[in-house]
């Protein structure tokens, strides 16, 4: 029998490597994955509390949701990974660092 | 209403002539252009003098009523619960008739003459303007009716003083006169304004009409406290900094000064503060306004020891001269004293101080005249010299005759200051002119030497001319100062005898002046052949001034003959005395129409020595006899010079007595010392100290915290990882936060937070143990406690007995196991203890808790009970120190808070109780303590 709690553990699991991967790759594209990664986690959470408590369905809702921001996160980062291109001829975000200090 | 319409234009137009040329007369420069600008600003000041004349016709219509145009209220002050509204009112009264008139008339024919004199100027545009605000802030202070107002014009004056003393200020002696006037007549301002306070206070009027009719009725009887002790460390010290300061100036050589100087700066110094601290007289209110408003005429009038600034103002133009530092300004201090003349006559003191001030400045003055060679330092220092005579006069308390000094010496120092200037303007010198230069110009400038001769013999006090009128009413003045109460006789020997001295040195340098000039052979003719020699810098080179002086235009003639005119005949208004030893007794009062004009708002001495005249008419006319044969049988010929190797006391003479380089090493070394060891605070403390480090630590600390912003995304993610692990730790733990909300008795109310998820077990009793084992609580818990389940008795000593000091309530709460607590005495109340037989030191008094009750041992502390021990039951009370030892319980609740992760926190919260009735009971023991 899966329990809630095996849920929870599987996204516990999929949101630290998505949390590992932001906090320790330079690949812009890497970190997008890694926010996507971390995004899905939570969805998991959400079904995963809707699925055991189904009194509404404000977790599927929710998901769909988070779905949404993440597309559009997509949409938005990858752009900036393009513009980032252009300008620096690299995707290493350490490099874009034209507004330190 | 026609008078006070043209009263108002008297000052109006002059000031709207100011504002047109001030505004439109930048760039004049053709001749039309300046003739039109000359035009309008003669115009104005012409037409000021037909209005003041106007109204001079209507105030003698109706025999002195003053005119009053009242313009606009300025503001009020509010003394307490008296208002004194000041408003923008000029008054004509005969005082100040006569003063507009003169002013008015002698500054619209220097206004002709300027147009003359100036025209080769390029700035002939600012200088009218100059002039015009001059006679417009002279005239408000002429009329003014109170003395905020007569201030306006006061610092109005200065100001003009100050624009045209440095009017050629490319030249920087010329600027540096400017300052040296303004700055010293801001001295004498200060002491103006102290004394108008101080009349203020005691009169509660600011108008002179207010003023005057309260000083008669004695409201100035008062006197003032020297705070002595308080002053004397502080004064003293300062002084001796200065001094210390100036003799380091002195060993550095940064002054000329001999040690018989300083000698006489500390004798004067030391004798002022020995005055002020050790004799510590007494001070009238009327003394101390008198002289505080004297210290402001030394400064406007050129008095000791503010003096200084007149001479030099010489660097401005001739007319300036002539109009400001001759006739009008410099003598608004005399003016101010007739002006307030029943406040000068409440205090002798005062008068005899003025006096012998105004006597001590003729003889200084005229002493350094002597022996200047340049005509119009000589015009200045005999300008400072007839100045003392008029303050010699007012002092004596003939304030008449010391105003009708003021208005001859008008007609014949404007004639005198005219003439020099014609001198200059003739042979091209600039600045001043060298009479060892001159000479002959009787041949040259006829009109000029006639009119000067006139106002020298004038100046000199020659029969039937003006200043032999007014000097000797002066010396009569002096002599029948006598008749004043209080005021002392030797005193007024003393002054009689000094202004004797100096009208002869009066005479003689005026005849000197006059001989070096108009006498003998052009010398700058025979010496050298240059036409343009004249145009050096100071007007006084080696080179001698323009070979063939031209005449006169009549823009300058016609100024000159009118003065010159004036300057003899002006003394007939008061030919009354003369009329009355010729035993010639007029109809009327045409004879002595000056003294019957001005009486009524002048104060007046009377008559303090019979057959006073003698002295004074035998005085002065010998003065005059003397100092002209001695000018004649010394310069008549027109060959002899003055010394050119002069001996050691002829030097100091020309050295103006080294008055300045006095000043210079008392006053200003040692000021200029303190502004640079401020200018040295300000650059190292403040600047450096205080601004740079401040600025250098916001820039370290930015710099730090910019690190932070390094640009690597993995760094802000981590630092962001961080924080919301932060956050959900807190969360994963309860926050119970419980606070007794209201505790009444021994009921109590208990609040624990509110938090998602929270559940609530409360343990109400303190016992340990929870009154239900689930989490089943709300978040509050009412709660009455019993006596039982206290933790420990608390005393509470509050309250206050008979003449105790109230404070905080102080809770002490008692050891279970019995050993006992001393009280301190702060817990105790002031003065707690019982009175002890010996002396020693009281013995506190000592709680412990025995079962059920309190053991109270008072020791030596008030108990109002008998017996060295008594116990009390908790909610009992008794009488403690001077305190109210009230006997309570120490209880518990507490309250375990579970969240939504299943953690569980804990926390209690104490409170003392007391039992309902206890309240009662010390009701009752207080109203019985109120009533013991």
């Amino acid at each position: 029998m899966i329990s809630l709690g095996h849920y929870l553990a599987l996204a516990t699991l999929i949101f630290g490597l998505g949390a590992a991967g932001f906090l320790s790759r330079r690949n812009v594209l890497i970190q997008l994955m890694s926010i996507e990664l971390m995004l899905n986690a939570v969805n998991v959470v959400l079904v995963a509390f809707n699925r055991f408590h189904p009194e509404n369905h404000a977790g599927q809702l929710f998901a769909f949701f988070v779905i949404a921001v993440a597309a559009a996160e997509a949409a938005v980062g990858l752009s900036i990974v393009i513009s980032l291109f252009r300008l620096k001829k690299t995707v290493e975000s350490d490099r874009a660092d034209l507004l330190k200090h | 209403m026609h008078a006070e319409l043209a009263l108002t234009m008297v000052v109006l137009l002059p000031l709207a002539g100011a504002i047109i040329n001030g505004i439109f007369g930048r760039g004049v420069e053709t001749a039309d252009e300046k003739s039109a600008v000359g035009k309008l600003a003669t115009g104005v000041v012409a037409a000021a003098f037909f209005a003041a004349a106007y109204c001079f016709y209507v105030l003698l219509q109706h025999e002195g009523e003053p005119i009053r145009a009242h313009l606009y209220d300025w503001f009020t002050l509010r003394l307490g619960s008296h208002t004194i509204p000041i408003g923008v009112t000029f008054v004509m009264d005969r005082l100040s008739g006569v003063m507009t008139l003169f002013v008015t008339g002698i500054g619209t024919l220097i206004h002709v003459y300027s147009t003359g004199y100036m025209s080769e100027d390029p700035s002939y545009a600012r200088f009218f303007t100059y002039l015009n605000l001059f006679m417009a802030s002279m005239l408000i202070l002429v009329l003014g009716s109170s003395m905020p107002l007569l201030f306006v014009g006061w610092e109005g004056v200065g100001l003009c003083s100050y624009l045209l003393i440095g009017f050629w200020f490319e030249n920087p002696n010329y600027a540096a006169a400017g300052k040296k006037a303004f700055i010293m007549n801001r001295i004498g301002d200060f002491g103006v304004i102290v004394g108008m306070f101080i009349l203020m206070m005691a009169t509660g009027s600011l108008e002179f009409s207010g003023i005057n009719a309260a000083a008669q009725s004695g409201a100035l009887k008062g006197t003032f406290e020297l705070p002595r002790p308080e002053m004397l460390g502080s004064a003293a010290g300062l002084v001796l900094v200065l001094l210390g300061l100036g003799v380091v100036a002195f060993l550095r050589k940064k002054v000329n000064l001999s040690p018989l100087a300083w000698l006489v700066a500390a004798a004067v110094l030391g004798g002022a503060l020995y005055v002020l601290f050790v004799v510590s007289p007494t001070v009238s209110i009327a003394t101390a306004a008198c002289l505080f408003l004297f210290l402001g005429c030394t400064g406007k009038s050129a008095q000791i020891p503010l003096f200084v600034w007149l001479p030099d103002a010489m660097a401005g133009p001739t007319p300036v001269s002539a109009l400001i530092h001759a006739a009008t300004m410099v003598t608004a201090g005399v003016y101010l004293c007739c002006r307030l003349s029943p406040v000068f006559m409440q205090s002798p003191t005062a008068l005899m101080i003025i006096s012998v001030v105004g006597a001590l400045t003729a003889l200084l003055a005229a002493t350094i005249a002597l022996v200047q060679n340049h005509m119009k330092r000589i015009l200045a220092y005999s300008t400072v010299s007839q100045l003392g005579f008029m303050f010699a006069a007012v002092g004596a308390g003939a304030f008449t005759a010391g105003f009708f000094h003021v208005f001859t010496h008008a007609f014949f120092k404007a004639c005198l200051f005219l003439g020099a200037g014609a001198v200059m303007h003739a042979v091209h010198a600039h600045g001043d002119a060298d009479v060892r230069l001159l000479g002959g110009m009787r041949k040259h400038l006829p009109v000029v030497r006639w009119t000067f001769l006139l106002s020298c013999l004038a100046i000199a006090g020659f029969p039937l001319t003006s200043g032999f009128f007014s000097k000797d009413e002066i010396l009569l003045g002096v002599v029948n100062a006598q008749g004043i109460e209080g005021y002392s006789p030797e005193v007024s020997w003393f002054v009689f005898g000094v202004l004797v001295l100096a009208a002869t040195m009066t005479a003689f340098y005026m005849f000197r002046l006059y001989f070096l000039t108009f006498a003998g052979e052009y010398r700058s003719a025979k010496a050298h052949g240059s036409d343009e020699a004249g145009h050096d810098d100071h007007g006084h080179g080696e080179h001698g001034y323009a070979e063939h002086p031209h005449p006169p235009e009549p823009a300058i003639a016609w100024p000159l003959r009118i003065l010159g005119v004036g300057a003899i005949l002006a003394g007939l208004v008061n030919i009354e005395p003369i009329l009355h030893v010729l035993h010639i007794h007029p109809e009327g009062e045409w004879g002595n129409w000056w003294g019957h004009w001005l009486g009524p708002v002048v104060a007046s001495a009377g008559e303090g020595l019979e057959n006073g005249w003698i002295y004074a008419a035998i005085g002065g006319t010998a003065a005059m006899a003397v100092g002209i044969g001695l000018a004649y049988s010394m310069y008549g010929s027109g060959t002899r010079m003055p010394a050119e190797n002069p001996g050691a006391f002829h030097q100091l003479l020309l050295n103006k007595w080294k008055v300045d380089e006095l000043y210079e090493a008392v006053v200003v070394w040692p000021m200029r010392w303190v502004a640079e060891f401020a200018a040295a605070v300000d650059k190292y403390f403040v600047d450096m100290i205080l601004a740079k480090a401040t600025a250098t630590a916001v820039e370290i600390g930015g710099f730090l915290f910019t690190r932070v912003q390094n640009g690597v995304v993995y760094a802000y993610g981590t630092v962001m990882a961080l924080g919301v692990l932060g956050v959900g730790a807190w969360f994963f733990l309860p926050h119970p936060a419980l606070t007794v909300e209201k505790l009444e008795g021994e009921t109590a109310s208990l609040r624990a937070a509110v938090g998602l998820g929270y559940a609530y077990r409360w343990d109400g009793d303190g016992d340990g143990e929870f009154d239900s084992e689930e989490f089943e609580g709300s978040n509050t818990l009412e709660r009455t406690y019993a006596a039982g389940e206290r933790k420990a008795f608390v005393a509470r000593l509050g309250g206050t007995l008979v003449g105790a000091v109230g404070g905080a309530d102080v809770d002490i709460t008692l050891p279970t196991d019995g050993s006992a607590v001393t009280l301190r005495d702060s817990e105790l109340g002031a003065l707690w203890a019982k009175s002890s037989a010996d002396g020693s030191a009281p013995v506190p008094p000592v709680l412990r808790v025995d079962g059920d009750e309190v053991v109270v041992r008072p020791n030596d502390a008030l108990s109002g009970r008998d017996g060295n021990e008594f116990r009390l039951k908790y909610g009992e009370s008794a009488q403690l120190g001077n305190r109210t030892l009230r006997v309570g319980a120490l209880v518990r609740s507490s309250v375990e808070v579970q969240n939504a992760f299943g953690v569980v926190r804990r926390q209690s919260k104490d409170s003392v109780i007391f039992p309902a009735e206890a309240e009662h009971a010390e009701a009752r023991h207080a109203t019985v303590g109120g009533a013991l």
